[in-house]
């Protein structure tokens, strides 16, 4: 049987406004397997953002609990999320998030280097060749395009071989010719890594190429499509 | 630290370096190594120079002033311990020739006299002297022009001086350690040591000093001093060094040395302002990297350990090329002004370069401490939340630590707490009052910008929007611009004061003995020949016996310091009494009030006789208000009361007197009269002409003594002037650094304004009318806030007049306008210079 790689229990997000207490999210509970890909669709300001910055340890839930492979995440204070993250999770952005004083080569080194790894310029290496731009590992962000900065940042998000890959928006930023080849770049490198992905998105199209659709809005959570019967998305009204 | 973390920041501080992120941060850095070790290595050089220049007044480093000839092992001990020395004996002696004689200040030099400085000799009285290294030989002597008039004699007559004939072989004129008090001095005598025996003015009762000079390493001399001490007498030893000098050198010298002092700290302080700007833009544009890191997983420890090395890594850099940097100015400085100053090249002083590089290291870590601490605070979510920044809000954090930093630094620098609290001080209170008044100008300024969005309601919006940054902004603004006030004005005063001490005209001989009867003639003699007399004041001589009808004993006196107290002490020579109902300029009364004016109740013939007395005068000789002084003036004995005690400024080149009588107790005495005028060195000849129907009229000439107070006061002025310059520059180049940092974070504005289609006449118009703003409020703050500094650096440190300066309230205002707006004229005309896109793409 597959392992559960995320569950939710009821999680939700209040902040803290001008005007009082506002619920952003509503009690959400859900599961995804291990190798899972999950797209979490939804209109602007529907809470996907907000959703996966829970999942990812970004920031706290207000209630409720989150197991990344089998951990519980509310228990952990930041350093320990921050470790956790580090040891099982990549991440890949709109905005691609390279670190501008840093090569292509560098960025992608960085996870590895965090984690402690001693070959961290040889898998970096390894995975900029598999991403086409082993003769760019020289340039800094701003001297590549969208499509290859993103693509640097796949390669970042995969060196240190995630169980859980969380993608926010990641062709967003992207003309039709390179969101599909990031698209496809990013299928291929999680089936063949057998990681976990989180793709939140507006693209219908993109989040077609996923196994489940969750469809979020105004804080809820409902699934739209699954291609896996044995799951359940429990959602508590209110 | 894992060798990744260690890797990780030195390649971000490669790349960061080479792509010119840190080239704001490093600037501030080497600015304020630079100016602070260029500032106080030239001014240690400079008081270096100084100091040995006015060690000639004293014709050694050190002098050890004694009333009995000293054990020989002590000379022998200094010697040991790399010191030189000399020696003479001096002694009041009646010299004798012609059947005339006078009282002399004999002097008898040995060998290696003088240590600093030099004699100068000539052939004539009352001609130029020029400079010799030899002695008197054997059974010769050099004597004052004065002498030559009094006793009636030339060049190759005899004199006998005690029990011993002298030949007149040359004219003295002018020996280092003459002292400096003008009026009344005794003509020199100068002999060689060796014919001292031979005169027998040494014995008992006789009135003989000693001195010994040194000269060697401060520190030999320190710890030779720190051995002699123990064993000398304060009865009888005196340990003298330039500061002691009543002469005002020491003085100027000492107030140059504050104002360097000043100077460097006000640099540090600039320099450590325009490392908090740095920092901050530092900070705020690492925050993305910190998300990032956080994000991929990187502990808190880490972040800060990358972080931290970084801001190593800067400023070892910045301090290297500070320290190079600032050495060159300052050679680049002293090379300029070579010939001008004598400043040695060869000194090197180590603790500037420790204090550059301290302040350096303070600087860059304290300044960065908050902004730092803000940065770690930076949440990962800030990946998915762009608008996030950082956690942190506590500014007490930041103000303790720059705070603390700049306190520090002060302290450590200036070793005077005064000096360093007060300046202190006053910048907190400036700095809160700058605070609310900016908050108070943003918010009446935005109700004036109000309207149709032009240029001007753009800058006021700009202004009103970032008020807490452009606050900081106007703040370090107006810092700056009072900062180079103070140290222009201070330097203005100064100099000013110092001019005024010595103007144009200042008289440079000096008439005394002149008869009632002559007095007349004498002034008008004087002015056919176009030399314009100064005040004539009368003068009777007369000896001081008696304190409280208590007989004083042997001699001390002002013009000559070289005596030492000892017990209830008398002048041992007749004083000059003058007698006036007004108080001389440049005198004030310290204590009790001035002649006449305390018995308003007795009749005038009923109370005793005033006397006011010369402040030191009472130090040493122990006298207060309410003593009776009783004085023995032409066999008639004359009893006064002391009334009041008076400031009496020396350095003014006027006759001055220890003692000013009221009138009606000298009436019956029939006096003399002294009296100065200035002749210019060209009509220098004309002396005989002048003097020659006068001829029991005594000339004293101290031409060459104010020629040497002027040639030290041209000499610091001038220094003082570089040390303005290179201040100036300093605060030049903060005010960039911070435009610079304000630029960077107006460029995403002027991104979106393009974007929108905004003219650039209309952004330029609008930053340039912000920075104008911005520039006319800072610059009227700091004419505020620089007369309250001033006031309190003049009365507490500078020991001057306070002055105000309204000129500076026009002045302020409209260089900060036009220095300010021109600067953001020319960040925009760059960042505008940029097509929208290349902005855009920068702000990434």
């Amino acid at each position: 049987m597959t392992p559960t790689m995320i569950k939710t229990n009821g999680i939700s997000k209040t902040v803290t406004t001008t005007q009082g207490q506002l619920q952003i999210l509503k009690p959400i509970s859900f599961e995804v397997k291990a190798g899972e890909s999950v797209a979490i669709v939804g209109a602007s300001g529907s809470g996907k953002s907000t959703l996966l910055s829970l999942l990812a340890g970004l920031d706290e839930v207000s209630e409720g609990e989150i197991y990344i492979d089998g951990q519980a995440m509310q228990n952990m204070d930041e350093e320990q999320r921050a470790q956790l993250r580090g040891a099982k999770v990549g991440f890949i952005f709109q905005s691609f998030m390279l670190v501008q004083s840093l090569t292509a080569l560098e960025n992608i080194m960085l996870p590895a280097e965090i984690a402690g790894h001693s070959d961290a310029k040889k898998r970096a290496l390894d995975i900029l060749e598999l991403v086409g731009l082993d003769h760019r590992g020289d340039h800094y962000p701003n001297q590549l395009s969208g499509g290859e900065q993103q693509r640097v940042a796949i390669a970042r998000a995969f060196i240190s071989q995630p169980k859980i890959l969380f993608a926010d928006e990641p062709t967003g930023n992207l003309d039709a010719a390179n969101s599909e080849k990031i698209e496809r770049l990013l299928f291929e490198l999680n089936q063949n890594s057998n990681t976990t992905l989180i793709l939140v998105t507006h693209d219908s199209v993109l989040a077609g190429k996923c196994e489940r659709q969750l469809h979020m809005q105004a804080g809820e959570l409902t699934e739209v499509s699954s291609s896996s019967v044995s799951e359940t998305i429990a959602q508590k009204a209110g | 630290m894992t060798n990744h973390t260690f890797s990780l920041a030195w390649r971000l501080f490669r790349h960061e370096t080479k792509r010119g992120e840190l080239t704001i941060i490093l600037l501030a850095i080497i600015l304020s190594v630079a100016s602070v070790l260029s500032l106080s290595l030239f001014s240690e050089r400079l008081k270096s120079a100084l100091t040995e220049k006015s060690a000639e007044f004293i014709a050694a480093d050190r002098v050890l002033q004694s009333n009995k000839p000293v054990d020989f092992a002590w000379i022998e001990k200094a010697q040991e311990m790399g010191l030189n020395t000399a020696h003479q004996t001096y002694a009041r002696s009646m010299v004798f020739a012609n059947e005339q004689m006078d009282l002399v200040d004999l002097r008898a030099a040995g060998t290696g006299y003088p240590l600093k400085g030099t004699v100068k000799v000539a052939n004539e009285p009352f001609t130029q002297g020029v400079a010799i290294t030899q002695l008197p030989e054997s059974g010769e002597t050099w004597i004052e022009s004065q002498l030559f008039q009094t006793l009636g004699i030339n060049i190759g007559d005899n004199i006998e001086v005690g029990d011993k004939i002298f030949k007149v072989s040359k004219v003295l004129t002018e020996v280092p350690d003459a002292g400096f008090s003008v009026f009344g001095g005794d003509p020199k005598v100068l002999i060689s040591k060796e014919d001292l025996a031979a005169t027998k003015v040494e014995g008992p009762g006789s009135r003989v000093g000693y001195s010994y000079f040194f000269t060697g390493d401060a520190a030999d001399l320190d710890d030779y001093y720190d051995w002699l001490e123990p064993q000398l007498d304060r009865e009888l030893h005196d340990w003298d060094s330039i500061e002691d000098d009543e002469s005002g050198i020491g003085r100027a010298v000492g107030r140059a040395g504050q104002y360097f002092l000043l100077a460097s700290l006000l640099a540090i302080v600039l320099a450590a302002v325009s490392i908090a700007v740095a920092a901050q833009r530092y900070s705020m544009r690492h925050y993305d990297p910190v998300a990032i890191m956080k994000t991929l997983g990187a502990p808190k420890q880490m972040v800060q350990q990358i972080y931290l090395l970084q801001i190593l890594f800067i400023t070892a850099l910045g301090i290297t090329i500070g320290a190079i940097l600032g050495f060159l100015i300052q050679q680049l400085v002293v090379a300029a002004i070579a010939g001008k100053v004598d400043v040695s090249m060869d000194v090197w002083h180590w603790r500037p370069l420790i204090i550059a590089i301290f302040t350096g290291t303070v600087c860059a870590l304290l300044f960065s401490l908050y902004p730092l601490m803000k940065l770690f605070s930076v949440s990962p979510l800030r990946v998915l939340r762009r608008d996030l920044g950082a956690n942190l809000s506590s500014r007490l954090i930041q103000f303790v630590a720059s705070g603390g930093a700049i306190f520090l630094l002060m302290w450590a620098y200036s070793q005077n707490i005064k000096v360093s609290a007060i300046l202190f001080v006053t910048g907190i209170v400036l700095v809160v009052s700058l605070l609310a008044v900016t908050y108070g100008l943003i918010w009446v300024g935005r109700k004036f910008g109000q309207g149709k969005m032009g240029a001007w309601q753009l800058a006021w919006a700009r202004i009103h929007r970032r008020a807490m940054d452009n606050s900081v902004q106007l703040i370090s603004f107006a810092v700056t611009i009072m900062l180079l006030l103070i140290v222009l004005v201070m330097r203005n005063d100064m100099v000013q004061q110092w001019q005024n001490q010595l103007p144009q005209g200042t008289p440079n001989y000096f008439l005394v003995n002149i008869s009632q009867a002559q007095q007349p003639n004498l002034q008008q003699h004087f002015v056919s020949n176009q030399v314009v007399v100064d005040k004539f004041y009368p003068v009777v001589r007369g000896r001081f016996v008696a304190v409280n009808d208590e007989k004083v004993r042997t001699a001390v006196s002002k013009e000559d310091p070289n005596e030492q107290s000892n017990g209830r002490d008398g002048l041992g020579r007749e004083a000059n009494l003058t007698w006036s109902n007004t108080l001389q300029k440049g005198s004030e009364v310290v204590q009790g009030k001035w002649l006449g004016v305390n018995n308003d109740n007795d009749t005038v013939a009923e109370r005793p006789y005033e006397v006011s007395i010369e402040e030191g005068i009472a130090e040493r000789m122990r006298l207060s208000l309410g003593d009776k002084l009783t004085f023995n003036i032409g066999s008639e004995i004359v009893d006064l009361n002391v009334t009041s005690i008076r400031k009496v400024n020396w350095q003014s080149m006027q006759p001055n007197f220890f003692f000013v009588i009221e009138p009606r107790a000298l009436k019956s005495f029939i006096p003399t009269y002294i009296s100065s005028f200035n002749l210019p060195s060209e009509r220098k000849a004309d002396i005989t002409q002048l003097m020659q129907p006068f001829a029991n009229v005594t000339l004293i000439d101290v031409d060459a003594r104010i020629n040497q107070l002027r040639n030290i006061v041209d000499q610091v002025s001038m220094a003082v002037e570089f040390i303005l310059i290179l201040v100036l520059a300093a605060g030049a180049l903060v005010l960039i650094a911070q435009v610079q940092a304000s630029m960077d974070e107006r460029q995403q504005e002027l991104a979106i304004l393009r974007t929108l289609g905004a003219k650039g006449r209309l952004i330029r118009a609008s930053v340039v009318f912000e920075f104008i703003i911005i520039g006319v409020v800072a610059g009227a703050m700091a004419a505020a806030a620089n007369e309250l500094s001033l006031y309190m650096l003049q009365t507490q440190i500078f020991q001057m007049p306070a002055s105000w300066h309204l000129e500076y309230w026009i002045i302020a205002p409209i260089a900060g306008a036009l220095v300010v707006g021109i600067l953001g004229a020319l960040g925009c005309w760059r960042l505008l210079s940029l097509n929208t896109s290349q902005l855009l793409r920068q702000m990434v």
